[in-house]
């Protein structure tokens, strides 16, 4: 019974996702060039950005003429052609791969947003840097770096830090009732959460020209500023507001000298297998989790490192990233997987900190899903089961039915590749304990239709752990360290791409 | 001469109904004799403290009990006297009661939260075990995965190492299917041995 209704909420939530033509507020693509910004609106079709193939004759010139069910776009003397419902575009003579079809609808016709980078700049020659959160499109060299804002609030001070990729000199400078953050560039990509609340910052947005304005709050007294190069492909710019009592005021200090870096390029390039992340922040509200011996809660902890690796992953890789949760709330392990699922998450990474009856137990580990007898069975049932529904406008498609609780017995190979590489990005950074990587029937991971893996980044039990834990050091480690896993993830991904 | 014929016929029938009825019931005794206990499989007992001395007298078995290893990351079969019972259902009891009693050895700590105890036990026809514990096994646990799989998998691994004609232990907390224990190890459904955690 129980499992009919599972089946049943699926089956109405591919209708529903079916269903996504259109709705909500009418968004659009930032178009950044030379001659200026404009505005080109996107629309929906089933959850993916399309754009409308006439509102590019504006900023590209291209002409169209539609022939025998396609569609040839002509500009510069280069010729694409399109097909309806087909992923493959000919652009100038080369096939390429689109990550959604080409949708005529109403006597137009629409490309997925990667049409843009993928095919249409190639084939005219022109640079297009697509920036899908921010839907900014980048044309030729202008210099847009991304920045990601993350403001961490103490009792004392709140600390409002700025990741830049690609690097870019930035200056701080004090005026009446703000602060005036001016970066070296064309224009800003720019990323700002919600503010919590607290007495230092009262808003943060984008000022004139290339600037960051913070509007100070009631107890705002002086700032300190640092900016640090955590690796060659990104800059980091950190602003403390503290009270009045403290006298310490000055300009950026010059940045440390470059470590050498053996990391891989963190470049964002465009990847088929890897465009967006679920990051679940274990326990949450009346779930506390393990407690620390100074009273540290991990949900407090886990949900700080989630949102420092949101950060990174948003900077550095251009990725889509979702929490399961961004405040203290109880969230069902149901809801968690759900969540994940109905994001069409890539990769799910659950982050938790570890417990133990005896103090001196440290270190990190990672588990991937354990297969219980019920999971080798539900296995073969999620490869066998396929059924063929009645397609919009026609036709038939064949859609995979997967029974929510054995959703994640399809990806225990690619889970246990993904654990193995946050493993080792973790070995690389901090203490792991003497059994890194394990199989276990964790309830978070059962329901997840994607390569998933649980992270315990610390023994919140041992004393010196604890405090780790808490700084924010140790959680950009951790973070560093789980970003690290997901460039080589994608990497993996890409090559088993077909 | 008709009539006669008729009730031979009938009497025919009748003794191939009786025999075949022999015969199925039959067979189906023996064939649950050998995978079946010799008491009733299905069964349900109430989790009654045993009486003051009984734990002390009579025969006892030699029993594996598991307990955190030294360095908290295993498990560690230790070996305990547990009192012979009557019976699977018996001898699951006293099993977990042991495990729920018995000091760890010195080197080694208990898995499972001081003060917790045994509400009730049973048996499925699929040899499954169900063990019903009180919500102390929550309230009172420290947390953590590692922890929380030694307490699962201490339960797990002690009732399936002794009783190796059980195949699986799910774990009931006051009573009801319990999602999880610290909020990781899915105890949704039955649970088999874990060989991994052991030293």
């Amino acid at each position: 019974m129980r499992r009919t209704t599972r089946a049943l909420a699926l089956l109405l939530a591919l209708a529903a996702a079916t269903n996504g033509w259109g709705q909500g507020a009418t968004p659009s693509l930032s178009l950044l060039s030379r001659e200026g910004r404009r505005a080109l609106p996107i629309t929906v079709i089933n959850n993916q950005d399309y754009i409308a193939v006439d509102e590019l004759a504006g900023p590209f010139g291209t002409a169209s003429r539609e022939a025998a069910g396609g569609l040839t776009l002509t500009a510069r003397g280069r010729t694409l052609i399109l097909t309806a419902d087909q992923n493959l575009v000919s652009a100038a003579g080369r096939l390429v791969s689109l990550p959604a079809p080409v949708v005529r609808r109403d006597n137009r016709w629409y490309v997925p947003l990667d049409f843009l980078p993928r095919a249409l700049g190639p084939a005219l020659d022109l640079r297009l840097d697509l920036r899908r959160p921010a839907r900014l499109l980048v044309m030729g060299d202008l210099r847009v770096p991304r920045i990601v804002t993350r403001i961490d609030s103490g009792s004392t001070n709140v600390s409002v830090t700025f990741e830049i990729t690609p690097v870019t000199p930035a200056k701080v400078s004090a005026e009446a009732g703000r602060l005036v953050v001016q970066f070296d560039a064309d224009a800003l990509d720019l990323l700002i959460p919600p503010l919590p609340q607290q007495p230092f910052v009262s808003s943060i947005a984008p000022g004139e020209g290339n600037t960051v304005v913070i509007a100070t709050g009631p107890r705002y007294g002086a700032y300190r500023s640092s900016s640090s190069q955590p690796d060659a492909s990104s800059s980091r710019l950190t602003i403390d507001l503290m009270p009045s009592t403290s006298d310490l005021a000055g300009a950026v200090p010059p940045a440390p000298p470059l470590p050498v870096d053996i990391r891989p390029s963190v470049t964002p390039t465009p990847s088929t297998g890897l465009r967006t992340v679920v990051i679940d922040p274990g326990h949450g509200g009346d779930e506390l989790g393990a407690q620390g011996p100074r009273g540290t809660l991990e949900k407090d902890i886990t949900l700080a490192v989630s949102r420092r690796l949101r950060t990174m992953i948003e900077s550095r890789l251009g990725l889509r990233v979702f929490l399961t949760r961004d405040d203290d709330r109880t969230v069902p392990h149901d809801d968690r997987s759900a969540f994940a699922n109905n994001h069409q998450a890539d990769v799910f990474l659950s982050i938790h900190a570890n417990a133990a009856v005896r103090p001196f137990i440290k270190g990190a580990e990672v588990y991937y899903l354990s297969v219980e007898r019920a999971d080798a069975e539900a296995r073969k049932r999620a490869d066998d089961a396929a059924i063929v529904l009645p397609a919009l406008g026609g036709g038939t498609r064949t859609i995979d039915l997967i029974l929510w609780e054995t959703a994640q017995a399809r990806f225990l190979e690619q889970s246990s590749q993904l654990a193995g590489l946050v493993e080792a990005g973790l070995r690389a950074k901090v203490e792991m304990s003497p059994r890194a990587v394990q199989q276990a029937p964790f309830r978070v991971l059962v329901g997840a239709n994607m390569p998933a893996a649980l992270v315990e980044i610390g023994y919140l039990s041992n004393p010196d752990q604890e405090q780790q834990l808490t700084s924010a050091a140790y959680q950009d480690r951790i973070a560093e360290s789980l970003l690290d896993a997901l460039v080589k993830f994608r990497a993996l991904l890409d090559r088993g791409a077909p | 001469m008709t009539i006669r014929r008729v009730l031979m016929g009938v009497a025919a029938v009748v003794a191939a109904a009786v025999f075949g009825w022999l015969v199925m019931t039959g067979l189906g005794r023996l064939l649950r004799a050998p995978a079946a206990p010799p008491e009733e499989p299905v069964a349900e007992v109430p989790a009654v403290a045993p009486p003051e001395g009984t734990a002390t007298e009579g025969p006892k078995i030699k029993a594996t009990l598991f307990f955190a290893s030294e360095d908290g990351q295993r498990l560690v079969g230790v070996q305990q006297d547990v009192p012979l019972a009557e019976g699977t259902v018996a001898q699951a009891r006293a099993l977990i009661e042991a495990l729920l009693s018995v000091p760890a050895p010195s080197a080694y700590s208990s898995t499972v939260p001081p003060g917790t105890t045994l509400r009730g036990l049973y048996v499925s026809d699929r040899f499954e075990v169900f063990v019903d514990l009180d919500a102390t096994v929550r309230t009172r646990h420290p947390g953590g995965s590692m922890q929380e799989l030694l307490t699962v998998y201490s339960v797990v691994n002690t009732l399936l190492v002794n009783l190796p004609t059980m195949t699986e232990v799910q774990i009931l907390i006051d009573g009801r299917e319990a999602d999880s224990l610290a909020g990781h190890v899915d105890l949704r459904r039955p649970l088999r041995k874990n060989e991994g955690l052991i030293q």
